[in-house]
């Protein structure tokens, strides 16, 4: 086997090795597209390789002509990807001259069909052999074609547009690349246009052996990009590396990470996020998925946050519940943010989620706590305004006790002292007046608010109370139910005065639980349209009920059985509702507790039967 | 006011009360003094024989100061609170420091009647009490120093013999020293002697 053929085989393949490499990375990774070009131009270099050599050993001068012919298709290929490859990346040369450079090229490679037998030659005549390292070679000789010109001075063109792309580079301080790609591509530019120029116009006879600059060329720019491919790798390791840093900080805080992928609706999702948003490892996610998951108080909220953060925000950063299938709900903490691609849509989303149930938790209860306090507040209020008023009648009630049983001794006196009687007589009246001031300031005090009637739908306002007190509910451990329709018609009222009525009923029947050891510890509120066309609101609880001789009592002023209990309440109560024209009563229930009831007329411009 | 009739004194800072409560106590035969605040009762309380009915709740020195006060007295008179409305905290207090007794305001006048009755009988017992103790310490003060020695060991039961061993002196001179020590405190028996050493504190 002869040296020529060895060095050119060699060089044919080492480029299709090269290309077959940067094929199959831009196959795995189709944004690659620098990999796609340079695989083009060493296929066109291998390519041109193997034309040379049938040149070189060609047996007539139509063989070498032909060979030629074909080399430049391969010189196409060569030139164009390489054009691009350099401004894919090295992101450098101006895009009309890589135009001029394509267009030439391409032009070069019709008159190469059209005139003569090849670009190079109108005909070529005969053969001569030369001696290339040492074994004879064919060179042709014959009449030059005058257009290959366009040839030239496309590789001139080539050779400027190398030229700006590499000063645009080192400019840019990339010194190696600069070098390593723009140099070595001018480099065998230069030594390629030479020979074409010396051997095609006849001033040298010598065979064409562009391939090896071809090669060269090649080599360089494959260096470059497998540095890339190593420097990826260092890259990779990197980041293996910066990734177990992160989990084992990530795990020390019990952080549950995940990513989503907005374009596929794909969830990827650590074991730790898996564990607290509670799915199996190998469940595929998707948004929905997890948004199945945050309690549904709480969705609305969620998704608002991720559109806001999608719609431009970037970043988000929330707390919500979970309420998990075994019904436990859990506190997250999630913020994260969002990546977008140049034309500012999301890519995708990375977040980090934290369990924070127990902090949130103790802030609930020293919120209770605060309600509680403020409760008692209230409550230690009322105590001193009774208390005071309590004295203030009192005092004038003792008076006139006091002097009745004056009067009545001095009258047993065998002469009584009648201006003595007279001006105890005039006490007590003076004392009875300020009694009944006492009274009527009292009674001012309540008449306060004159009611302001309005219809009213009855399961608004049992929601309302509910709403209110279902926190100091939570608190005694009382489970509070409502079960009001909404298709009861509306009632007239004053909306305040029925709530505090409500309010009331609901309250004392969690007292009657307090102490009590049932087991179950309920207050329900029902409503109903009773047969004398009126609604009629039950509040039950499960205590031990009324005693039957208090029954007819408890909505006395001032009757009570609680021990801080005032007595006012209930009495209050029935105040109310007389004053809206309704009724209220008090019975035990059967199955143990008290119902207390109330009924009120219907809104009759609603109902008008 | 005659001398020996005992004195109700009420205080009250409402006046019809006051007047209610005063014009009821006097129907009733008793003798009766009204003051508008403690302050006032402090300063004119003299130290005629009697008790006092007060409000417990009562604007500047209340029922409770009031009785810390008059504790201090020579004569402490027993005092009675009157109130609207007893809450059981204050009511052990005042107990506790003494107070002859605790009523509504609107109690049965038996009630009231009762324990001012009771309060007087204790005043005119404390009193004789206090009386007849200064007495007896008048009589206990002619004894000469020797009379008190010998009177130490008479009440401890020892015999003259050993009287006079223990401080020197003849049996004889212990008897002459017994037979003053009877005459001066106008006793006649050792068992009256003690009884009457006891109850005026000495050598106890």
């Amino acid at each position: 086997m002869s040296w020529v053929t060895i060095i050119w085989s060699m060089a044919a393949s080492a480029s299709l090795t090269m290309a077959a490499m940067n094929l199959l990375i831009w196959w795995k990774q189709r944004s690659a597209r620098a990999n796609l070009l340079f695989s083009l131009t060493a296929i066109g270099a291998a390519a041109f390789a193997y034309c040379e050599l049938s040149m070189m050993r060609a047996q007539t001068p139509a063989e070498f002509a032909a060979a030629l012919k074909w080399g430049h298709v391969a010189i196409w290929f060569v030139v164009v990807p390489l054009v691009g490859f350099l401004r894919l990346y090295l992101h450098a040369g101006r895009l009309w001259l890589a135009w001029v450079v394509g267009g030439t090229r391409t032009l070069a490679l019709l008159l190469n069909f059209l005139i003569g037998q090849n670009l190079n030659y109108l005909e070529v005549v005969r053969l001569v052999p030369v001696s290339l390292f040492g074994e004879p070679v064919m060179v042709a000789q014959g009449v030059p074609n005058p257009w290959q010109i366009v040839a030239h001075v496309n590789v001139f063109l080539l050779l400027v547009f190398c030229a700006d792309v590499t000063v645009t580079v080192w400019r840019r301080g990339e010194h190696r690349k600069a070098v390593m790609v723009g140099g070595s591509i001018i480099l065998f530019q230069l030594v390629a246009f030479a020979e074409t120029l010396l051997v095609f116009w006849g001033f040298v006879r010598a065979p064409i052996t562009l391939s090896l600059a071809f090669l060269g060329l090649v080599a360089a720019m494959g260096y470059e990009l497998t540095r890339e491919v190593l420097s990826a790798a260092q890259t990779a390791r990197e980041l293996r590396e910066n990734e177990a840093r992160m989990s084992l900080a990530v795990g020390a805080a019990d952080l549950g990470l995940w990513i989503r992928d907005f374009t596929r609706n794909e969830i990827w999702a650590s074991e730790t996020w898996r564990r607290l948003f509670d799915f199996a490892s190998p469940e595929s996610l998707t948004f929905e998925h997890v948004l199945q998951r945050v309690h549904p108080e709480d969705r609305e909220a969620v998704e608002r946050v991720m559109a806001e953060a999608r719609a431009g925000k970037g970043q988000y950063e929330t707390d919500f519940r979970l309420l998990l299938p075994s019904g436990e709900v859990r506190w997250i903490a999630s913020r994260g943010g969002i990546e977008f691609d140049a034309m500012g849509k999301a890519l995708m989303a990375r977040g980090v989620a934290r369990d924070i149930t127990a902090t949130k938790k103790s802030e609930q209860e020293s919120h209770l706590l605060r309600q509680e306090i403020a409760h008692a507040g209230r409550v230690s209020l009322m105590g001193q305004l009774a208390s005071a008023l309590a004295h203030e009648i009192s005092q004038p009630l003792g008076a006139i006790l006091r002097n009745a049983e004056a009067a009545d001794l001095f009258m047993q006196q065998a002469s009584p002292d009648l201006d003595e009687i007279r001006a105890i007589v005039a006490d007590i009246r003076a004392d009875d007046q300020r009694a009944g001031m006492v009274i009527d300031r009292m009674r001012a005090l309540l008449r306060r608010n004159e009611l302001d009637v309005r219809p009213i739908a009855v399961g608004e306002l049992v929601a309302d109370v509910v709403d209110l007190v279902q926190a100091d509910a939570l608190a005694r451990r009382v489970k509070l139910n409502a079960d009001v329709s909404d298709s009861l018609p509306r009632v007239r009222g004053d909306r305040v005065h029925l709530q505090q009525v409500l309010l009331n009923l609901i309250v004392n029947g969690m007292d009657a639980l307090e102490g009590s050891n049932r087991q179950v510890r309920q207050v329900d509120v029902a409503a109903h349209l009773n047969d004398a066309r009126m609604v009629e609101i039950a509040v039950g609880d499960t205590g031990s009920g009324i005693p039957d001789d208090a029954l007819p009592r408890v909505f006395d002023p001032f009757y009570t059985t609680k021990p801080t209990g005032m007595g006012i309440g209930l009495a209050v109560s029935r105040t109310i509702i007389e004053a809206h024209g309704g009724r209220i009563w008090a019975e035990n229930d059967p199955r143990g507790g008290a119902i207390f009831r109330f009924a009120l007329p219907l809104d009759e411009e609603a109902a008008p039967s | 006011m005659s001398e020996g009739i005992p004195i109700v004194h009420i205080v009250d800072d409402d006046a019809a009360f006051l007047v209610a409560v005063a014009r009821l106590l006097k129907a009733a035969g008793y003798a009766v003094r009204t003051y508008s605040s403690a302050a006032e009762l402090l300063a004119n309380l003299g130290d005629d024989a009697g008790c006092v009915v007060a409000d417990l709740r009562m604007p500047g020195m209340d029922g409770l100061d009031l009785q810390d006060a008059l504790s201090r007295e020579t004569n402490p008179p027993p005092v009675i609170f009157l109130t609207g409305e007893g809450d059981i905290p204050t009511t052990v207090k005042a107990m506790r420091q003494g107070a002859e007794d605790f009523l509504t305001k609107r109690g049965p006048k038996e009630d009231l009647f009762a324990a001012v009755d009771r309060a007087l009988a204790r005043d005119a017992q404390q009193r004789q009490e206090r009386t007849e103790r200064r007495a007896l310490h008048d009589r206990f003060d002619t004894l000469t120093a020797r009379e008190r020695d010998v009177l130490r060991q008479v009440v401890a039961g020892r015999l003259n013999k050993q009287i006079a061993s223990d401080l020197g002196i003849s049996e004889r001179m212990v008897k002459l020293h017994r037979t003053a020590i009877t005459t001066k405190l106008r006793v006649r028996s050792v068992a009256e002697l003690t009884r009457l050493a006891q109850a005026a504190g000495v050598f106890v």
